[in-house]
């Protein structure tokens, strides 16, 4: 486990990690929203943006970027599918179908849209420590009612904890089936079942020694966690974001 | 005086299998005493009543005479346990944050918990590392973050299950020191092993555990001789009729 994953806490003291994590959770669902209503323009305004946030962080780029090539597939399914399925005028012609040229804009620019919004979510677990999404959710969640905050705080808390070990477990996992051969099977619906059953029982078993490790250290959702306090660097960051919302907002319906 | 006391001490298993069976025993404040039995006798299932994070179907711990059912929480206070499987207890993001975590869950004060998150650092040697990604810590500084964090909650009973697993020769020697300099600022050690030669040098007793029981107690001297009846090598030391020598020498 010595090597983590890029999906998981990196301690530093860039923009992100000073910022008060309600004013990075608040400016992470802003965004987020802008993001996939933004058009190319825009995009390469946020692209921006968010590559200086997460260089500053001090997360490894290539490292991230080899780590979300999952989801690269994905994005690339997406791509194919808006490219076939969108309307215009297509380029080529297989048996009556083929991808146009509308529609592989069109594919472009919501995989791009959903490859920020993951970008955008990994800069906050970056530099945010569970207790300071916890916090935050629960600071947020206040005023809202019929919700227990509390427990939903710690939830989410938890979900931020786990991440990073899921990921390293899965990683171990495969690394483990790689070695006894797994490579020379080619369905992937076998490699996947050979992957996901135990990565499930190892998952149930952390959570399950992770609980017992919190109980025995007096487990409360009640806790002295330290005071969210915001300060003018806070209310800057939030100004500038909305500014760069506005620009990315007009950018959008030039 | 007795710190922790078991008496009768039963669990069955919701299969009906039998964890531990009437288990009786005392410990003495500032004692340094060595749990052993092989796998599956009963050690973890035992050390998991003792601060109530099992309760038994019959019998009772008792710490500094308050039964743990009676409050748990304080038994978990007092009583604190590092887990065989250091990565799966670390809950901060940093060093730091990890030691706080229990006594952010006692509602101290901040400037408590940073007083006493500092101490506990410093008792085991990391007051250096407080910065640094637990994950990213080795096998032994793993362990030694363990301990600090149960020295931060102010645990009087240190209880460490098989705190040897998995270590180099370095890891066990930290480890082993963390544990000893513990022990010598008061604190009552209940280590479980099913390796002797790392500790029973420094235990001033013996428990041995088969099946759920506890089959011999005494002292080392004394218990030694009997422990390949049960599944636990002897120390080489003492299979070749000398004393068995610390592995801090």
């Amino acid at each position: 486990m010595a090597e983590l994953t890029a999906f998981g806490y990196h301690p530093g003291d860039s923009v992100l990690h000073r910022l008060d994590p309600r004013f990075k959770l608040v400016c992470l669902i802003a965004t987020s929203l802008t993001v996939l209503d933004s058009g190319m323009a825009a995009l390469g305004l946020w692209s921006a943006a968010c590559a200086i946030l997460l260089v500053k962080t001090g997360v490894s780029m290539p490292r991230l970027l080899r780590e979300l090539r999952y989801f690269g597939v994905l994005i690339l399914f997406v791509f194919v599918a808006r490219a076939f399925s969108a309307g215009g005028d297509p380029l080529v012609r297989f048996w009556g179908i083929g991808p146009s040229r509308q529609g592989m804009m069109e594919g472009a620019l919501v995989g791009w849209r959903l490859g920020l919004v993951v970008l955008l979510g990994l800069s906050l677990m970056a530099t945010t420590r569970s207790w300071q999404v916890k916090a935050a959710v629960e600071s947020l969640l206040r005023p809202v009612p019929f919700i227990p905050h509390k427990r939903a705080a710690t939830m989410i808390g938890l979900l931020f904890r786990f991440i990073p070990q899921i990921l390293s477990a899965a990683r171990e996992t495969a690394d483990a089936q790689k070695a006894r051969g797994i490579g020379n099977r080619r369905n992937p619906v076998f490699r996947l079942v050979k992957l996901a059953v135990p990565l499930l029982r190892k998952t149930f078993l952390d959570a399950d020694r992770l609980a017992a490790a919190m109980e025995a250290r007096c487990y409360t959702e009640d806790r002295s966690t330290p005071p969210l306090s915001a300060a003018a660097g806070d209310w800057s960051f939030l100004a500038a974001v909305c500014a760069l919302s506005a620009v990315a907002w007009v950018l959008s319906r030039l | 005086m007795n710190i922790l006391e078991a008496d009768r001490l039963s669990h069955r298993f919701p299969d009906g299998s039998m964890g531990i069976h009437e288990i009786g025993l005392t410990l003495r404040k500032g004692s340094f005493t060595v749990l052993a039995g092989p796998n599956g006798s009963g050690k973890t299932t035992f050390l998991r009543h003792l601060n109530g994070l099992l309760m038994p179907t019959s019998g009772e711990v008792r710490i500094k005479g308050v039964p743990v059912r009676e409050d748990p929480r304080r038994a978990r206070r007092l009583v604190g346990m590092v887990f065989q499987d250091a990565d799966s207890q670390i809950v901060g993001e940093t060093v730091y944050d990890d030691a706080a975590f229990g006594p952010e869950n006692l509602k101290l004060d901040r400037r408590e918990i940073h007083r006493r998150v500092l101490a506990a650092l410093d008792a085991v040697g990391m007051s250096g590392l407080a910065g640094q990604r637990p994950h990213l810590l080795s096998g032994g500084e793993k362990r030694r973050l363990a301990i600090a964090g149960i020295l931060a909650m102010g645990s009087e009973v240190v209880i460490l299950d098989e705190p040897f697993s998995n270590l180099d020769y370095p890891g066990v020697r930290q480890v082993l020191g963390a544990i000893l300099d513990l022990h010598s600022r008061g604190r009552t050690i209940l280590l479980s092993t099913h390796d002797l030669e790392k500790t029973i040098a420094h235990a001033d007793r013996l428990l041995l555990m088969e099946k759920g029981r506890i089959v011999a107690d005494g002292r080392p001297g004394a218990v030694l001789g009997q422990t390949e009846r049960y599944g636990v090598r002897r120390p080489c030391a003492v299979r070749w009729g000398r004393a068995v020598e610390s592995w801090l020498n």
